[in-house]
């Protein structure tokens, strides 16, 4: 019986002829859509992932601690949770740092007739809360202690890019859902094709005493195949995209989102995409209607 | 083998009504021959899809092989069907398979196993004389052949009950006495066989019991 649902199911792809490769192209050209928003995507997730750990708050303080008082006060800024490490810079740092990055102009900043720059604590967050919106509320909690004149930086970029990613998926998201609607369309005419070019043999299966699932499992394997084929064709067109793509990106990648490499989808994420074209082959497959009398 | 109680069919409703088939009743036994004779629209193709559960009768029972035709549920209706051969006025052959393979797509149909199929193909078409036309294809068949292989359709899976809706309809006299000589052989054997027919012509030959449809009644119930 397997056999018979299999060689019915390629007697029918085969008729389906060229509506049947109109299907595979959809399908392919969806998943490829799709798949490269999906590469796009993951590697932009990477480059926020390693600018989170970058992320550094300056927490400005009111007035300088007296040294005796500064470690109860690192203490304190400690205890508000979600911080990994932690820098004091006093007055006399800020100013060298100051002059430092000033250079031949240095001098500038000795015509001063006092130090205006207050002392600070640069602040790294925890790993685990280097995300905007666990950085934000660190700001917050570091902004309520009495001690704090200002806390400034964060991740307001990297909220940015984030937010960026976002807007990336969704339009990868919708760009997807279109194309893979118009695939199931395609497959489910190419399929409603075949179905009306076989309706005497369902006539005849009908008469003879053929169950329903042995009816509708080659129509369902049909649109399985096709999508399966697609999502092959959507790979091998992603893989050959990328190998072009990344000599030229990768020398561009360090000096402006700072990944050393562009990286490909993974195993299980190359094979998720071929499931996708496999379930959107047999909803397309599935939903073809056939006339058949008795 | 065959019970029908007061069926009736009606196609439409209000002014489009028509009454395709009115109060009928009548038994086949296992194993006997019946005629079921009548001028075209006299009603015989509507009953004879309603014994096989194309169409619902409108009121009354039906009672096919064992099975309440009206009470079946639609995942019921394939176990009725394989216990029923079926051939028509058009011998309904696939066009793009040969002789052999059109017999043999129901035994696959049903998921009889591929070292049956090829004996039990052979030996229908061994019963209606098609064994050397195996290999070829429906247009280059005769009428007769291709009603033949139609026959052989039909008895491929051994049902207790052929149903014959004007088989020789198409056909000559000649080749219409050679179908229903085959059509005798496959009652001999054991099938109780259903014959719906309008040609006068054949009824005598057949010397069997006649049920008479006119308008959608059944007018005599003899022989």
């Amino acid at each position: 019986m397997l056999s018979f649902i299999f060689n019915e199911a390629m007697r029918d792809l085969r008729r389906a002829g060229r509506v049947g490769v109109s299907a595979i192209l959809l399908i392919a050209l969806s998943l490829t859509a799709l798949g490269g928003f999906w590469l796009l995507s993951l590697n932009l997730g990477r480059a926020i992932d390693q600018w989170g750990d970058r992320v550094r708050v300056i927490v400005f303080l009111k007035d300088e601690p007296p040294a005796a008082r500064l470690e109860e006060l690192l203490q304190k800024i400690e205890g508000v949770g979600g911080i990994q490490r932690l820098r004091y810079v006093s007055k006399a740092d800020a100013l060298r740092l100051l002059k430092r990055s000033l250079g031949s102009q240095a001098d500038v900043a000795e015509q001063l007739p006092r130090n205006p720059l207050p002392a600070s604590v640069e602040v790294t967050p925890d790993a685990a809360i280097a995300t905007p919106e666990g950085t934000r509320a660190l700001v917050t909690r570091l902004g309520a202690l009495p001690e704090v004149e200002e806390v400034q930086g964060g991740s307001q970029w990297v909220e940015g890019l984030e937010q960026f990613r976002r807007l990336f998926q969704g339009m990868g998201l919708v760009v997807g859902a279109v194309l893979a609607m118009a695939a199931i369309l395609t497959v489910t005419t190419a399929t409603t094709l075949v179905l009306h070019l076989r309706r005497d043999e369902m006539e005849i299966m009908r008469l003879v005493g053929a169950t329903e699932s042995v009816i509708r499992w080659p129509r369902l394997l049909q649109g399985m195949a096709q999508g399966l084929v697609a999502s092959i064709v959507a790979l091998a067109t992603l893989e050959v995209a990328y190998a072009l793509a990344v000599p030229h990106l990768e020398p561009l990648l360090p000096m402006t989102i700072g990944l050393e490499r562009v990286l490909f989808l993974s195993p299980w994420q190359a094979l998720s995409l071929i499931a996708a074209g496999t379930l959107l082959g047999a909803v397309g497959g599935l939903l073809a209607r056939g006339r058949a009398h008795a | 083998m065959i019970r029908l109680e007061h069926v009736s069919k009606v196609f439409g409703s209000g002014p489009a009504r028509v009454a395709a088939l009115t109060d009928i009743s009548f038994n086949v036994a296992k194993g006997e021959f019946v005629v079921l004779s009548g001028a075209s629209g006299a009603g015989k193709t509507t009953l004879l899809r309603m014994l096989y559960r194309a169409e619902m009768p409108s009121e009354g029972d039906i009672e096919v092989a064992g099975f309440d035709v009206a009470a079946l549920r639609n995942s019921e209706v394939p176990r009725l069907r394989r216990s029923i051969g079926i051939v028509f006025q058009d011998s309904k052959l696939l066009a793009g398979r040969t002789v052999f393979e059109n017999v043999a797509f129901v035994l696959r149909v049903l998921g009889v196993s591929r070292r049956e199929i090829t004996p039990r193909t052979f030996s229908a078409l061994k019963a209606v004389g098609l064994s050397a036309r195996a290999q070829a294809y429906p247009h280059q068949l005769s009428q007769g052949e291709a009603q033949r292989a139609s026959l052989a359709r039909a008895i491929v899976k051994s049902p207790g009950l052929l149903l014959a809706d004007e088989p020789t309809g198409n056909l000559d006299e000649e080749m219409a006495v050679e179908i229903l000589g085959l059509v005798k052989d496959i009652w001999a054997r054991g099938t109780t066989v259903l014959f719906a027919t309008h040609q006068a012509r054949l009824i005598p030959q057949l010397k069997r019991r006649t049920l008479r449809l006119e308008a959608g009644r059944l007018v005599k119930d003899e022989g």
